[in-house]
């Protein structure tokens, strides 16, 4: 029998890591859309920026596999 | 207000602020030895279409003066469309109604004088809410009565402060009546329209409060050095500065000479005119002053591209460091034709 708070906590943490890097791509990708219309050359470099963020969501998912492979 | 409204419009905005000209290629244009040498290098800069699609229609000095009206205007409308939230338009629209104001003056001035209507329509910056269709109008009409009655029959709000003020310049026969009566109304629409609260609004109200106490301080210079009577002097005063009230703007012209302006005006934001040189102050040069004062104005606009970075700080920022753009490369081309020495040209120009 599984702990039931157990899948909980890994849906929270792989939850709130992509609700952050939601909000966070949403500001970044309106400022880069921005700055793309104007310099269409900083489409890469616009494009890294965006995709920084991801770290969050790939964190929550790593720890939400350490709470439910690790823990259990 | 949503910041998020922001993100777009002032990450494009950076983008475009970056593609000014700097000092380097603004030297590099004074240091041209004519007029057709400026216009082929303004080609190699953002000015290319502009100066394209005027070199179709006029030569010399009259293709620069239409290419950056067109940029003025079309750099105007752009940031208007993509600047989000209805607060935030309305706001930007006090900013852009200064070109309905001086749009206005120049038709009103040209009628004073029966300029014809095509050469005042060449003078005009159709970078306001008055539309083209409304311009090509208002300067077809017979005189400067006819122009208010116009304003007055389409519901214009500027016919308002002229039809009050047309009786006073029918009697004295000068222009500065209307002119004066614009302006003050302009500024008190304005600051009655940014009277909130929010950041947008402090920063817009701020700029505004500044430029009323300088154009304020333009006007005691000139009610100096032309004479004008005292009792006189309170007419020509804008409430609603930020450092200067009538009462002390009155004080100033009390002292009826340039050096006591400067005495008076120790301890305000406005002292750095200490700093202009004396043999001007005897001359009672007001242009020397005027430049300093606006420098001082561009100074403090351009200080709003270190403000908050999610306001309208940088729409405002961005829109005065064009228009100094444009100004200094209008100095440019004008000086070229004149054939000005390269040395008194760069003292005309405005750098911050």
């Amino acid at each position: 029998m599984v702990e039931p708070m157990i899948p909980i906590g890994a849906a929270i943490a792989f939850g709130l890591g992509a609700i952050g890097t939601g909000m966070a791509q949403a500001k970044i990708g309106a400022a880069g859309a921005g700055v793309i219309a104007e310099k269409p050359e900083l489409f890469g470099l616009a494009l890294v920026f965006l995709a920084l963020p991801e770290t969050l969501v790939i964190l929550g998912f790593v720890i939400a596999a350490i709470i439910l492979f690790v823990l259990v | 207000m949503i910041s998020v409204e922001y993100d777009y419009a002032n990450a494009r905005i950076r983008a475009m602020k970056s593609r000014l000209l700097d000092r380097k290629e603004l030297e590099e244009l004074a240091g041209k030895l004519d007029l057709e040498s400026v216009i082929n290098q303004l080609e190699e800069t953002p000015y290319r279409e502009d100066i394209e699609s005027a070199s179709v229609k006029y030569t010399g000095i009259a293709c620069v003066e239409y290419a950056l009206r067109q940029s003025l205007s079309n750099t105007f409308r752009l940031i208007l469309s993509f600047v989000k939230g209805e607060d935030t338009q309305t706001l930007m629209e006090i900013f852009l109604n200064r070109w309905d104001i001086q749009n206005i003056k120049t038709i009103l001035r040209g009628k004073n004088i029966h300029e014809p209507a095509n050469e005042i329509l060449e003078s005009l910056a159709p970078a306001g809410a008055l539309d083209d269709a409304t311009l090509v109008a208002l300067t077809k009409q017979l005189d400067v009565k006819a122009v208010i009655d116009l304003l007055a029959t389409w519901g214009i709000e500027y016919s308002r402060p002229l039809t009050q003020h047309f009786k006073e310049y029918s009697e004295r026969k000068d222009l500065v009546v209307l002119e004066y009566a614009l302006d003050k109304f302009y500024y008190e629409h304005a600051l009655s329209v940014a009277a909130g609260e929010s950041y947008d609004e402090g920063i817009i109200r701020g700029m505004l409060t500044r430029e009323i106490d300088v154009t304020n301080i333009k006007s005691v210079l000139r009610i100096i050095r032309d004479k004008v009577e005292l009792e006189d002097a309170q007419y020509y005063f804008i409430r609603g500065g930020k450092e200067l009230d009538v009462n002390k703007l009155s004080a100033l012209s009390a002292t009826r000479t340039i050096d006591g302006v400067i005495k008076q005006l120790t301890g305000t934001s406005y002292d750095f005119l200490a700093s202009v040189p004396d043999e001007y102050v005897k001359m009672e040069k007001i242009s020397a002053f005027e430049k300093e004062l606006d420098t001082f104005l561009l100074h403090k606009a351009l200080g709003l591209f270190t403000g908050d970075p999610l306001s309208i700080a940088l729409a405002i920022g961005y829109l005065w460091a064009k228009l100094n753009e444009i100004a200094n490369i209008r100095i440019i081309a004008l000086c070229k034709t004149e054939y000005v020495p390269e040395k008194e040209l760069m003292e005309e120009l405005v750098f911050v």
